[in-house]
């Protein structure tokens, strides 16, 4: 398949087919090894992708994993958060109310599914002021059948997942670097600097906003400001607004394979309080099974023939006709 | 030279070794050492960077016109050896340049334009890759230095190409291909198909300033490989970074996020209110 079209779907689902489509992977053409190619096992791929229904606990403390040479922790590699999609956002595992194609299975209890990724406060409700739950609760009943532009979600359109929904929305690659830690999403690009320079002037908005990080033992804190505020939480409509000062905790567990991200929210124009959002997040290896969206590595060898992960490209064609349609440029004249 | 101008005795011995250090530093432009490294002792291309000039005007000479500043152009002869099919296409893609131009539609610029386009881009630099984040559609391009090989197979349409590099001494040499035929090479329309074959040579000339050479070759569209060059010039700005610039979502984003009802103060005394009178 072509790339961009293969870009574009995994990018912008239809709300339909996504249905259908969400634990279905993209097939892949190359999962035999090329013949000039040293002859060890290709990755193991698998046809569904699978979520856990809990999270854990990671404590915030000294890190004693392995460093980089400019002493960060070495967090380098392969991630994915292990609960759920963008659905929903305080009930991961429940699906999009209202979904016109909902799952052929019935949803276990509420109880059975995953936890709200609200923490704080204790109902698992993001704490709205009245007019702001009104307009999440009015994007959700157009989500849908959109008749306005703005119940189209901009993540359809291409636009960047931002902060917080990238962590929700496919695997992602952290690289590091003397000063920088930086996130490659599926939607996406953040550069985390860690060299306390001030923050952008407030009046320049963002869709990844503007982050300014320190290493705390194993938790890389992270100041947010300067969010356009306009990538929405996932497709129930949860959002915050320009003003949204965000800081982020991610915890590290000591062994390298997990993560918490703990973020709180502060916005007086959309909240009535402080709220906090936990995202646990798994790191994928070499012995992971490739699934087309926690996981989506090819494999490659070097000159000495030993095997070498990596990452393509990621670019969604802009596809601004609509909710419903991918990425497809206009045919060569 | 200075040998014979002066007789020796005249000449101390630190003076020698002086004016030929200078006369060296003048024919390499860099004492050798003075660029950054790495720990592999590798040069160092971390940094934000950015081309001055009108390449991406137009690569070709060119004078002044209404949507283009002047330009001495960045091929090396001149001009661009299209094949002559090619070349009416070219001239199309001039003729709809203010429409065709994937550019005003916020698309990835590609490989080499993101180099010489008029907006920087940060270079962050390991020893198994080198990763360029572009300011213009943040794009991300990864460019190999582990000693793999392009991967081919299904892996063989990427806007940016695949790229593997190399070092040659001091320089930096990316092979790039497997492209799609999106892009452009300038504003004036030149173009590629997928053949597109690009050679990059990465070379420190100062501490601050890259001299980037790129031959490209494309059977479908060009008679013969062709090269560019331009200098690449160091951010130095106090707190320089690069603003995203995802433009493709500006005719959308007007719609997000939901706003407050017209008329409502925001609690907690928002800095952002909009003054009497709203928006045009």
């Amino acid at each position: 398949m072509n790339r961009k079209v293969k870009a574009a779907l995994a990018a912008a689902w239809p709300a339909a087919a996504a249905a259908a489509l969400a634990f279905a992977v993209l097939p892949r053409a190359d999962a035999a090894e090329p013949k000039d190619k040293p002859h060890d096992k290709p990755l193991q791929t698998t046809e569904r992708i699978a979520f856990e229904p809990a999270y854990a606990e990671i404590k915030s403390g000294k890190w004693t994993g392995k460093r980089l040479p400019d002493g960060q922790p070495d967090v380098e590699g392969h991630w994915s958060n292990t609960v759920a999609n963008h659905n929903n956002w305080t009930d991961p595992q429940g699906g999009i109310p209202g979904d016109p194609n909902p799952p052929r299975r019935a949803l276990p209890p509420r109880d059975g599914r995953a936890p709200s990724r609200v923490t704080d406060p204790a109902d698992g409700q993001v704490p709205f002021q009245p007019w702001a739950k009104a307009a999440q609760e009015d994007f959700l009943k157009n989500f849908h059948n959109p008749t306005e532009p703005r119940y189209i979600e901009p993540l359809a359109r291409c636009a960047p997942a931002g902060v917080p929904k990238s962590f929700i929305w496919h695997g992602y690659e952290i690289r590091q670097y003397p000063g920088y830690v930086l996130f490659l999403f599926n939607s996406g690009t953040r550069i985390i600097h860690l060299d306390n320079k001030p923050h952008l002037p407030a009046n320049i908005k963002l869709w990844n906003a503007d982050s300014r990080g320190r290493w705390e033992g194993n938790t890389l804190v992270v100041d947010v400001t300067n969010s356009n505020g306009k990538a929405l939480f996932g497709r129930t409509g949860e959002f915050a607004s320009e003003n949204a000062h965000i800081t982020e905790r991610y915890i590290f567990a000591n062994d390298g394979k997990a993560y918490n991200y703990v973020a709180t929210f502060d916005d007086p124009t959309v909240y009535t309080r402080k709220w906090t959002a936990t995202i646990p997040n798994k790191r994928r290896t070499e012995g992971d099974a490739i699934d087309g969206w926690h996981y989506e590595v090819a494999l490659n060898h070097d000159d000495k023939g030993r095997r070498v992960i990596e990452r393509d490209e990621r670019i969604c064609t802009e596809n601004n006709i609509g909710f419903g349609h991918v990425a497809v440029t206009p045919a060569k004249k | 030279m200075i040998k014979t101008l002066l007789p020796k005795s005249l000449l101390p011995k630190w003076t020698v070794l002086a004016c030929a250090l200078a006369i060296a530093g003048q024919a390499l432009a860099a004492p050798v050492g003075s660029i950054p490294r790495a720990a592999n002792g590798k040069p160092d291309f971390s940094g934000i960077w950015e081309a001055h000039g009108a390449a991406d005007h137009d690569l070709e000479p060119h004078a002044a016109r209404k949507d283009a500043p002047p330009g001495p152009g960045i091929v090396e002869g001149g001009q661009i050896p299209y094949l002559p099919a090619a070349l009416v296409q070219k001239q199309k893609n001039f003729a709809n340049r203010e429409k065709d131009d994937p550019r005003l539609k916020g698309w990835t610029l590609g490989v080499p334009r993101g180099v010489y386009y008029p907006e920087p881009f940060q270079v962050f630099q390991r020893r198994r890759d080198i990763t360029i984040v572009h300011q213009f559609g943040h794009s991300v391009r990864t460019i190999h230095t582990d000693g793999t090989p392009h991967p081919g197979g299904d892996r063989n349409q990427f806007w940016l190409g695949d790229s593997r590099g190399r070092w040659d001494g001091d320089t930096l040499v990316v092979d790039v291909k497997d492209f799609n035929d999106e892009t452009w090479l300038d504003r004036a329309g030149n173009f590629h198909s997928e053949e597109l074959h690009v050679v990059e040579r990465w070379k420190y000339v100062d501490p601050n300033t890259i001299e980037y050479r790129a031959t490209l070759e494309d059977p479908q569209v060009f008679s013969r490989p062709w090269t560019i060059a331009v200098l690449l010039h160091r951010h130095r700005e106090k707190n320089f970074q690069l603003i995203e610039d995802y433009r493709f979502t500006l005719d959308y984003d007007e719609h997000y996020p939901p706003k407050p009802p017209a008329g409502a103060a925001p609690a907690g005394g928002s800095t952002t209110a909009q003054p009497a009178g709203g928006q045009p």
